[in-house]
Formats: structure tokens, sequence, C-alpha cells
């Protein structure tokens, strides 16, 4: 359920270069693949409200809210909120979003730069470093920007022993928390009850309401700043997070061939996560900006024509 | 049908008639749990029978190696008790490394070494090496004996409960069974309660049958759901409901009884005779009050002020003359009046009742009167119900407490008439038609929901019916 970005890549390049209109370098695409998945992807919530409004069929396949619910259902997941009096923060991490880099060490040499690994994706994610397998310490390595520095230099091994450490393994964890959903609470074996989410004026009157006083049956929460205060105080575990998490980072990973052209490698490539059926309206979006970065007005109009035909179809 | 099958019974035959619920353990070990399925939940205050938490438990722990003779799982009870052996040296105060003689797998933090009579207490296990070996803290030395002092260790909290989980600390051995025993009074309540749909049910069934896409409420605050119920459970206990509230109380030499916490109002008063048969007491009425303030006036009548600038109360006359008064002098009784309903102390006299006339009927009535005391907060009697065995029965409104929560079946589709009606008529955008509609709807439920709740049984009406083929001389 993803969609192969070396295939959008190769479709965009094939139409591109048709008529020697341009090229698009890999770096251009995984910015714009980026930027028209996160497109794509807000529109989801804009058509899910619309569409609730009016009447859908029950046939199978047909129901656009639950066509749309199916493309969201991707990115639906829950977590568990950490209590730090007097309130509880969100789940950031899904751990479903990672980025991985393997870093082969020179014997003498500390710093290294990431090739695939963004700088904004390791400033606002959680970084692991292993080497040769084993998490390491933050005092064994430091990172800025994009390089690494490790703290104790690399020892070459008596041959045909490889240095020590041969290989870091650096993972990081994209912080990828985008909507808040439901949220729940269970105690022990007790039934689990859905919270209400109030306003900061709502509470004052629920608080002060006998008949509608939050108790751990009823209980409700503010969302302020990122996180949840939960009423009753009482509730200090015991509170899951379902939320929407953001896709991503696409990325068309490669490798230098023996002509220094650009080799595609799938293993440490990203794919689009959006639904399957959204790869037509993806390509032709990465088409309007890509008509529009090798300034072609021909790319940019009919690719706009395209993705306007198709929202009309789907009455986005 | 012993087990429940997806039905909306989830108690066993045992939970229910015997408030029961077992497990059987196949390994042996500390920390085992047992999750409560019983519909009403578990309190915990402490396992500990010396503390005075243990009183709020709602249930006990048992075990048994047969499930036929089971023992109370307490700090002391033979199954968290295991024999060991202390050093032959002695152990001295402090934090001790002791190494037993014999072999124990049962021993586990937090265990309290004493002598094996129970008297003398040794210190507290706080971790364990192996089998043989555990570091405690020795607080009064045991002494040098061979082979050594017998030892026995109990867990202090034997079990405890989290949220319906009940944790057993102690060691139990492999093919136990351990049951979880309500206490009586917790059987007695949750008995019947199929009648009852919970308000928290009722709640939820509303969320999920009346709010939606594509319904007449789209959507709706929780809270505001809850509002509604709750207002709706009011209502019908008002009028709808039947009364199951009721205290019997005597009657104290201040002639008055203290109005119930949750009272809302009541049903009837009625004292009771020696054979237990209720005679209704009646509202003292135009008769008398209770003045809710009786200031202290000077001699031209001016309310006289403390120091605080407030009036000077001073004690009702109208209360006392009523509570020194002779009530026969009203109600026209003899002074040879009966106490008692049985026919058997009939007496000559009582036929003379009958040949006094010009009396006021209503006042007639040899049962006593009652008045409501808003300033005190009591009913207060006639002087002569004195001493009298009464029986105060009254309405509540359904959320005094959370086991009140709770609406018979039998006006559950009321209830949510109500709640229907309530939400749309105080929700813009709907039309008054469809208000209207739910008006009508929630009225007729209600009518229903009252037939079926007066219970009126053909037996009954056929019994009384048989009075009229009575001959009247």
């Amino acid at each position: 359920m993803a969609i192969n970005v070396n295939t959008v890549y190769q479709t965009v390049l094939l139409i591109l270069n048709k008529e020697q209109r341009g090229y698009m370098t890999p770096l251009e695409f995984n910015k714009i693949g980026t930027q028209t998945q996160l497109e794509i992807f807000e529109t989801y919530f804009e058509s899910l409200n619309q569409q609730i409004r009016i009447p859908q069929t029950n046939v199978d396949y047909a129901d656009r809210v639950l066509n749309l619910d199916e493309k969201i259902s991707i990115f639906k997941t829950s977590g568990t909120p950490t209590y730090t009096a007097p309130s509880f923060s969100l789940p950031s991490e899904s751990g479903l979003a990672q980025s991985t880099e393997t870093i082969p060490t020179v014997a003498g040499t500390v710093a290294y730069t990431f090739s695939s690994i963004t700088a904004n994706e390791l400033s606002n994610g959680t970084v692991q470093v292993y080497f040769d397998g084993v998490l390491q310490p933050t005092t064994a390595y430091s990172i800025t920007g994009v390089i690494i520095t490790l703290t104790a230099s690399p020892v070459a091994g008596i041959p045909p022993a490889p240095n020590t450490p041969e290989n870091v393994f650096v993972v990081v964890t994209l912080d990828d928390f985008y909507r808040l959903g439901t949220v729940t609470y269970q105690s022990g074996a007790l039934h689990a009850q859905e919270l209400e989410r109030v306003t900061r004026s709502g509470l004052y009157h629920l608080l002060s309401s006998k008949l509608t006083k939050p108790s751990t049956y009823y209980p409700v929460y503010l969302y302020e700043n990122k996180r949840l205060l939960v009423y009753p105080t009482t509730i200090t575990s015991g509170i899951t997070v379902d939320y929407i998490r953001k896709p991503a980072d696409p990325l068309w990973n490669f490798t230098l061939g023996s002509n220094n052209q650009y080799v595609y490698s799938p293993n440490t490539s990203i794919n689009f996560e959006l639904h399957d059926a959204e790869q037509t309206e993806l390509i032709l979006k990465i088409l309007l900006y890509a008509g529009v970065v090798v300034k072609s007005p021909e790319i940019v109009q009919v690719a706009a024509q395209q993705v306007a035909q198709e929202n009309q179809n789907q009455q986005r | 049908m012993a087990i429940p099958n997806g039905g909306l019974i989830t108690e066993t035959n045992r939970q229910y008639y015997a408030g029961a619920q077992q497990q059987y353990i196949t390994t042996a070990g500390a920390g085992q749990t047992m999750i409560s399925t019983f519909d009403t939940p578990l309190v915990y205050g402490s396992s500990d029978p010396a503390n005075n938490n243990y009183l709020l438990n709602s249930f006990d722990i048992f075990t048994s190696s047969d499930a036929l003779t089971w023992a109370a799982l307490t700090p002391r009870s033979a199954v968290s008790t295991t024999a060991a052996i202390a050093p032959v040296g002695g152990v001295a105060q402090g934090v001790q490394t002791i190494v037993i003689l014999v072999a124990n797998l049962a021993i586990i933090p937090g265990m309290i070494i004493r002598n094996s009579a129970g008297t003398i207490t040794y210190g507290t296990v706080t971790s364990v090496t192996n089998s043989t070996t555990f570091i405690c803290n020795i607080v009064v030395a045991i002494p040098a004996a061979n082979p050594g002092v017998a030892l026995s260790l109990n867990s202090p909290l034997p079990w405890s409960m989290t949220a319906n989980i009940v944790t057993i600390a102690s060691y139990l051995a492999a093919f136990t069974y351990i049951k979880i025993q309500l206490n009586e009074n917790v059987i007695q309540e949750s008995r019947g309660s199929y009648e009852y749909t919970r308000l928290n049910d009722v709640i939820d069934n509303f969320l999920i049958a009346y709010v939606g896409i594509g319904k007449l409420i789209p959507s709706v605050k929780r809270s505001d759901v809850v509002f509604h119920a709750k207002r709706g459970l009011q209502e019908f206990s008002y009028d709808t409901l039947k009364s199951v509230r009721s205290q019997e109380l005597t009657v104290n030499y201040a002639l008055n009884v203290i109005i119930p916490q949750d009272y809302v109002n009541y049903v009837r008063l009625s004292w009771i005779d020696g054979l237990g048969v209720q005679h209704t007491i009646y509202p003292a009425n135009e008769l008398t009050t209770n003045p809710f303030a009786s200031p202290v006036q000077d001699e031209v009548g001016t309310p006289t002020q403390d120091s605080q600038d407030s009036n000077i109360q001073g004690s009702s006359q109208t209360e006392a003359a009523w509570a020194s008064g002779d009530p026969r002098r009203i109600n026209g009784a003899f002074s040879r009046d009966i106490t008692d309903a049985s026919v058997l102390m009939n007496t000559p006299y009582d036929g003379m009742l009958g040949q006094r006339y010009g009396l006021e009927p209503q006042t007639s009535q040899k049962n006593g009167w009652f008045t409501i005391n808003e300033r005190e907060g009591v009913f207060s009697f006639s002087s002569e119900l004195k001493d009298k065995l009464i029986v105060l029965e009254y309405i509540s409104d359904g959320n005094a407490y959370d086991l009140d929560a709770r609406i018979p079946k039998l006006a559950e589709e009321a209830l949510y008439a109500h709640m229907m009606y309530s939400i749309l008529s105080t929700s813009s955008g709907i039309q008054e038609y469809v208000v209207r509609r739910f008006k009508q709807e929630k009225s007729a439920k209600l009518r229903n929901a009252k037939i079926r709740l007066s219970n009126i049984k053909l037996d009954q009406i056929i019994q009384v019916m048989r009075g009229k083929s009575k001959w009247i001389k």
C-alpha cells in the first residue's frame, strides 16, 4: 500500500523528457515529492468534512466517505502519552516513520556526512546510533547539521579484520504527530471510556455543575500547547491517544554508477505512503511543480487541467 | 445457561447467586493475577484485617486446594505462611543476609519474619537471592539455637486490587484455586439488577443509536447527553419510578427524626404497631406549623438584635404547644385507645366510637400527625408518637449515589425519548414539527412507562373485587 518512489520519478522524467523540456534532479524530485504528498494528504480532511454532509451510496467501493477513510486509515495510529504533572504530553512518534543510514567508517576519520538523512529529520526526530549493531550512548557521538562526529576515532584492525567500529548505523524516528483523534481512558480491567474534548471556558462550567462534573466514567480533557489536561485530575495513567501521523518524506536515493550516473537504490529509498489510488494525482501534481522548475508553461497548463479534472470527478 | 454467552447477562450463576468467582492456578508462584468479571466494581481498602481500611473491602480472597474447603488469604493464613529454620548461630539486628537451613521457594520480598508461634516479629525480607538465601532487615535479633529457630514468614498484604485486577502477592502452590468472594451486602445489592439498565449504558446506547451522520442529531457533546440523561432520571424519579427508599426510625423525646440525606419528597410516613402493621401518619396541614424564624421581640414588638446585628432567635412557642398538647383533644379518640391492629384486642368500648358525631373527618384519626420543620431539617411528630417505631418512605432523584444511577428497563425507552426531545428542542435548526413529534413521542412513552411500572396485576384486582359480594350489615 504504498506508491513506489522510483515509478513516480521515472514517469515524471519520461513525461518531462519526451519533448526535451528539461530534467529534474533527484534532490528536486525529493523536495517536490514531499511537498506534493503533504498537499494531497491535507486535502483528505477537508474533503471528508464536505463528503460527510452528503448522503452516500451503500454500494461497495462507491461510498466516498469510506474511500476517503481508507486513504486516511494508512496514517491512523495510537500511542500512550506520558504524564508529567499536571498534564499528558502527546505521543510524538508512532515509530512507523523512520529514516536510516549506514555509514562505513574509515580508520582515523571521526566526521561523516549523512547522504540520505536530512538535517530537518535529525533535528526533529529521535536519533539512535549503533556501532556494529550495539546501541551507543549520546556521549559516543555528536551530530551537527548533517555531520556525525564520533567521540573515539575508528581503529583499523589487522587485515583482513575491519575497522572498529566497522559501520555506524543511524536510525532517526521522526516526530510524526499530525492530528489528535480520540482520547480514551482505561483503568485495569474496567471498561475504557472516551474522553470528551472541552474548551477552557466550557471546563469551568462543567466543573461547577454537579450533574456534569467530570468523573472517571465521564472524563474530559483540554488540549492546549500540545498537551492534554485530563479531568478529573486523579487520572494520571491509562490514557491512550488515537491520532493521525504525518506521512514520511519520500526519498529517491541513489548511488553513483560507473559513469557518474544516478543508480536507484531501492533499499535506502522511501516510497510515498499515500494510497495507491493517488498515484495519478501525485504524478500530475509533481509534474505541475516540475513545469515550474523547468519553466515549461505547457506542462504546467496540462498538469493543472488534469488535476482540476480529477478533483472535479472526486467532487473535492 | 450458566456461562454468559454473548447476551446481556455477563455474570455466571456462581457470581450472581453466591457472589463468588474462582480461578484455577496451574503454575506455582507469587504475583498471580485474577481479573474480576463481576458487574459490580470491586472496592479495596487493605488485605490485612488488622488494618482499619480492611473494612472498606467489598470482597475477600480465599484459596483452596480442592475448591471445597476454602481459607481466607490473610497475612497469617496457611498459604502465605512458610516454615523456615534460622541459622544455628542466630541473626543480629540490622540488614542481614540469612541462609536458612531448609530451602523454600515460597519466600518473597516484603514478607514479615516471625517466630513459629507468631508472637515475636524479627524483621522483614527485603530481597531474595535464592531458595535458601535472602536479605532482610532484622529489628529483633534472632537468638542462636540448634538446629536454629523455627520461623514463619507471612506477606503483610497478601493480595491487593486495582481496577478489578486482583494481584496475589503471596506465593501460591501449583494447582490451587483462588476465589473472589463478595461481601453479603454487595451480593444483596446486585440481586435483581437485571431489572435495571445502568445510566452509563443508556448514555452509550443513546450516542450509538441516536447520534451520528445522517441522523436527526448529527453530533452532540457527551456532557449534554449526560446532563439530559441525569435530568430525565431525576424527573422520572419524582413521578414515574417506583419508590424504593425507606428508613425505619424511632421518634425521639424531641418528637422528630432527621430528614434523610438523599430525600426529595416523602411518599408516606407510618408508625408500626406490635404486629408490624403500619398505620399512616398524616400531615398536620393547617392544624399547626413550624415557624421558620421566631425572633425575640421587645415590649413594643420589634425584633431585637445581637452583637452581630442579627435578630435574636427564641424557641418556637407554636412547636412547644403542639408538642405538649394531647392529640385526643383534636381527633376525639378515647383515652383507652388501642395501639395495635389486632382484632382480638377490640373491647366493647370501641363500639362507642361510632356514637360520636360532629367530629371533623380529616382530623378524626388516631395515628398522629407530622410536620416538616424546614428550619431544623427534621420531621416533627405529634406527642402520641413519642418512642414509636416509624417507617419513612420517600423518593430521591436517582442521582444521589452511583448505585442509584440506573433506570428500570420498563422505562428505558421513555428515557431515550426524553433525551431525544430535550436535545432536539434545545438545538438550533431543528424544524418545529420535528420537535413536536418527539414531544408527543416522549409523552406517549412516559405514559406507557407509568402504566408498566404501576404493576397492576389481574390477580390482585380479582382479590379486591371479591369484596363487592360482602354483605354490609
